[in-house]
């Protein structure tokens, strides 16, 4: 794929206001710009975590206490600080007021104090692994979670601020929506990815509030050996309300991304539309509504009641007929397309692929007599990274790739952007396919010292996750050598229809120099 | 009385002479060898559904990769063919044919959950002790010990509780995972089919010594488990038949209803019980000998006595004439005229029925 040619132009990354410009910016632009950078940071520190566990049963270089932290604070990182904001706060700020035809989200001082909220809370995160990390395990089960060291406060304060965060993102993003749209575009003319983060602003909102609320009614409960959550309680309470709010948290990470999915497939198909927009949108909308009414069944090994359980099944499993709505449109559009063949089309496969595994996992979980067996072994923990990591990772860097010409007017590499994805593919899936199985087997989550008969198939996926980081090391490479020696992107390298590819690459200040003309169908050129 | 007496712990290795297990949670990577008869309600559905699960992510990811490299364009100015609307009987096929799958999974799981909810009418109970990081399975008779042995082919139901914090039994083998909550007794049960020595440990996290947390289900036939379960539950051995009978009064249940200073519960105190005269329900005056405690225990409510209902359970069938004896001898020493019955035969009788009436 070429680049456009002519100048470069910096738009919002230049200006020449230093740091100071970038820390006080309310433009929606930056603020993504940043949210990446810092969001880069918590993934890497959560990677690390991931490879000295891994390390666990070969190295003994941690003993168990250790391990059991790391565990902790690797989930924390990796669900609450990243996959959770990820897209929304990253691609949702950046791409959101472009696609609609607006200069900036409708409240600029949400957007900055939604990045001062993660950030602090980040740091206050980091601040309690000084004081004292905890061992209390990501979902913070009680009353094993009122006991043991550690600074729970200090963190429980710092994933509050998150949340907080999260609260500000999703308000700004529903009222940028129904506020900024450009004149004559209705709700059914906007970008899918506009669709995803929208119904992801009201459960940012929603789980927002209530998970900042809850984290703290905890920290306290702990504190003061009382309160609702504290000694002597209904242990099934915490785990009512955590997964009420962390489930649809999942949902506000995966409607984004399918946004993202169903962008770039509209894109690259290049047939100036998408199949089944108005369905796809609908089934959007029933996942929304299915993310409230789902939490049960992740109780299922921990306490789940077994009528609660047949109900929960039941609801998890509608959730099949919206899935195959949308996977059914992509394929539609793709077929009797142009399809380009850049980059953003190997992190498609490889989304359908990974996040296909993990949906059928889910479908296997959701048979109830099977589900029991397996609901706290390692085949769930494989099934959660293979949305996460496979879903919701991949979403977000197929549409960093798909976005980056715009976010720095910048082509990058396609060979290598492709290569770099079929290696985090192939890595992502020796890594977790050894796991899945081991789960089946009977391996507890969260076991620390792994049966010798297990070295072989922890070899193969230890040896994955190299491969995986390999591939992103190849994609990161690619992307940021582009802003040394990329060409110009253009202002629409793909020819793709939406309203973002309007806008200069990279976007002024106030993204466009003239009123983007918005029509009924969002992938018209 | 030393605790450790009464309860009857003893180590693994006492358990398994000469086959102490090498438990591990999941040593495979695939379902683990069936030891019950309720696994093939989990390994069928499992089967079908990671079967049809791959050929399903097989077929639409190689849909995408078939249409990617089908109706590639490399020219910048390609377009493909304008959109429509979806070909209503290919979505209404492929939509149905996702909600028999949903079905499908749900219907194909539900049987066995469900089988799984209720134990059948006389399981072998088992009453399972979760703590920090220790197991601990007690048998009908009162026998605590840390591995769990079930006879095959017998349903056995386990009733679980957590000292703690949550737990979770798992058999990997049985297909059994259980939830194990403070405060709120769960119950499970399986039917062991096949004789051996399975993983049986701990799947939810609490603390550090999560991992340890394991022990190991001894499936025996019938007799070599009854075999076993005698011989490790000779209460007679190393003790006094005094001793022996505090200990049944605790492992039977009796504390419950009757305590031992003199004060009124559901049933008689056991002071000063043994060789005093009392008034039946039906007015006829008895002496608390050998006999009348005995019969007392086998079939109680045939002889009550004035001021209680009849309402405790007969022991006939659980409790042996040794044990019987044992209790008796405990008795004596709690009653001022622990000798002989004859020398109670010989007291007077009070005035007040109902009330024990102690000789001059």
């Amino acid at each position: 794929m070429s680049g456009g040619s002519g100048a470069l132009n910096t738009g919002y990354l230049g200006g020449g206001d230093g740091l100071g410009g970038w820390l006080g910016t309310r433009d929606h632009k930056r603020i993504a710009v940043m949210f990446l950078v810092w969001s880069l940071g918590v993934f890497l520190l959560g990677l690390i975590y991931a490879l000295i566990m891994k390390l666990r049963a070969q190295s003994g270089i941690i003993d168990t206490h250790t391990y059991h932290q790391m565990l902790t604070q690797h989930g924390v990182l990796m669900v609450f600080l990243f996959v959770v904001p990820a897209i929304p706060s990253i691609l949702g700020h950046f791409v959101l007021p472009l696609q609609l035809g607006a200069r900036n989200m409708a409240l600029p001082g949400f957007s900055a104090w939604s990045f001062r909220f993660y950030a602090l809370g980040t740091l206050l995160f980091l601040v309690s692994l000084f004081a004292g990390p905890t061992a209390t395990g990501w979902t913070f089960l009680t009353p094993f979670s009122l006991g043991g060291t550690g600074a729970f406060m200090v963190m429980a304060v710092g994933l509050c601020l998150s949340a907080l965060g999260w609260l500000t993102t999703g308000v700004n993003i529903v009222v940028t929506v129904h506020t900024r749209r450009e004149a004559g575009m209705g709700f059914f003319a906007m970008p899918l990815f506009s669709w995803g983060v929208y119904l992801a602003g009201y459960l940012l909102a929603v789980v927002g509030s209530l998970f900042a609320i809850i984290i703290i009614y905890l920290g306290l409960s702990r504190a003061f050996a009382g309160g609702i959550f504290g000694p002597g309680s209904d242990p099934l309470l915490w785990q009512n309300y955590f997964w009420f709010v962390t489930t649809p948290a999942a949902y506000f990470a995966l409607l984004p991304a399918v946004g993202v999915i169903s962008d770039i497939v509209a894109g690259i198909a290049r047939r100036g539309g998408f199949v089944g927009y108005r369905l796809t949108v609908g089934s959007m909308i029933a996942l929304l509504a299915l993310s409230f009414t789902t939490w049960g069944l992740r109780m299922l090994g921990t306490g789940l009641g077994d009528g609660n359980a047949v109900v929960f099944a039941a609801l998890n499993l509608a959730t099949v007929v919206p899935v195959a709505i949308i996977v059914y449109c992509w394929l539609a559009t793709l077929h009797r397309g142009a399809v380009l063949c850049v980059a953003p089309t190997t992190f498609v496969a490889a989304f359908v692929l990974q996040a296909g595994i993990g949906a059928m996992m889910g479908l296997v979980l959701a048979s109830l007599s099977v589900g029991r067996y397996l609901a706290n072994t390692l085949f769930v923990t494989a099934q959660s990274h293979y949305l996460m990591m496979g879903g919701v990772m991949t979403a977000l860097l197929a549409g960093l790739h798909w976005w980056w010409p715009k976010l720095t007017g910048r082509m990058f590499r396609q060979g290598l952007g492709r290569f770099g994805a079929a290696l985090y593919m192939v890595g992502l899936n020796m890594a977790f396919i050894p796991q899945m199985m081991q789960g089946v087997g009977g391996v507890a989550r969260g076991t620390f010292s792994l049966p010798p008969a297990l070295a072989g198939s922890e070899s193969v996926s230890f040896i994955g996750v190299w491969v995986m980081i390999t591939g992103l090391v190849l994609v990161a490479s690619n992307l940021f050598g582009s802003l040394f020696d990329g060409q110009a992107a253009g202002a629409n390298p793909w020819g793709a229809g939406s309203l973002e590819w309007q806008a200069a690459s990279p976007p002024p200040q106030g993204n466009f120099t003239e009123a983007p003309a918005a029509g009924e169908n969002p992938y018209a050129a | 009385m030393d605790v450790g007496s009464l309860t009857g712990r003893v180590p693994l290795s006492a358990m398994l002479p000469g086959a102490v297990p090498t438990a591990t949670m999941g040593s495979g990577t695939w379902l683990p060898q069936a030891a019950a008869s309720g696994a093939p309600a989990v390994d069928k559905p499992f089967l079908g559904l990671y079967m049809a699960g791959a050929l399903i992510v097989v077929l639409v990811t190689g849909l995408v990769l078939t249409w990617v490299l089908t109706f590639r364009r490399g020219d910048a100015g390609a377009r493909g063919e304008p959109v429509g609307r979806p070909n209503p009987a290919l979505l209404g096929a492929w939509v149905l044919a996702a909600l028999g799958l949903a079905v499908w999974a749900f219907a194909s799981g539900f049987g066995g959950f469900l089988d799984r909810s209720v134990a059948p009418y006389g399981a072998y109970d088992i009453a399972v002790n979760a703590k920090q990081w220790q197991w601990s399975f007690t048998y009908p008779n009162g026998w605590t010990a840390d591995t769990l042995h079930v006879p095959t082919g017998r349903p056995v139901r386990l009733t679980l509780n957590s000292e703690d914090v949550i737990h979770g039994l798992s058999i990997p083998a049985l297909r059994v995972s259980q939830a194990v909550l403070p405060g709120q007794p769960a119950q499970a049960w399986f039917e062991a089919s096949d004789s051996g020595t399975f993983d049986l440990g701990s799947d939810i996290y609490s603390g550090d010594g999560y991992s340890t947390m394991r022990s190991a289900l001894v499936a025996q036939s019938p007799t070599e488990f009854d075999a076993w379960l005698t011989r490790v539950s000779d209460i007679f051995e190393g003790r006094t038949m005094e001793q022996v009978g505090e200990l049944l009064y605790n492992r039977k249940g009796c504390v419950a209803c009757h305590s031992l200073d003199g004060s009124k519960r559901v049933g008689p105190s056991f002071k000063d019980v043994y060789g005093f005269e009392f008034d039946t329900r039906e007015g006829v005056r008895i002496t608390a000998d050998d006999a009348y405690i005995k019969q007392s225990i086998l079939d109680p409510n045939v002889s009550v006595i004035a001021g209680y209902e009849p309402v405790m359970t007969p022991f006939a069938g659980q409790i042996t004439d040794r044990e019987i004896e044992a209790i008796t001898a405990w008795l004596k020493t709690l009653s001022s005229r622990g000798g002989t019955a004859a020398a109670a035969a010989d007291s007077t009788v009070g005035a007040d029925a109902g009330q024990k009436k102690e000789t001059e």
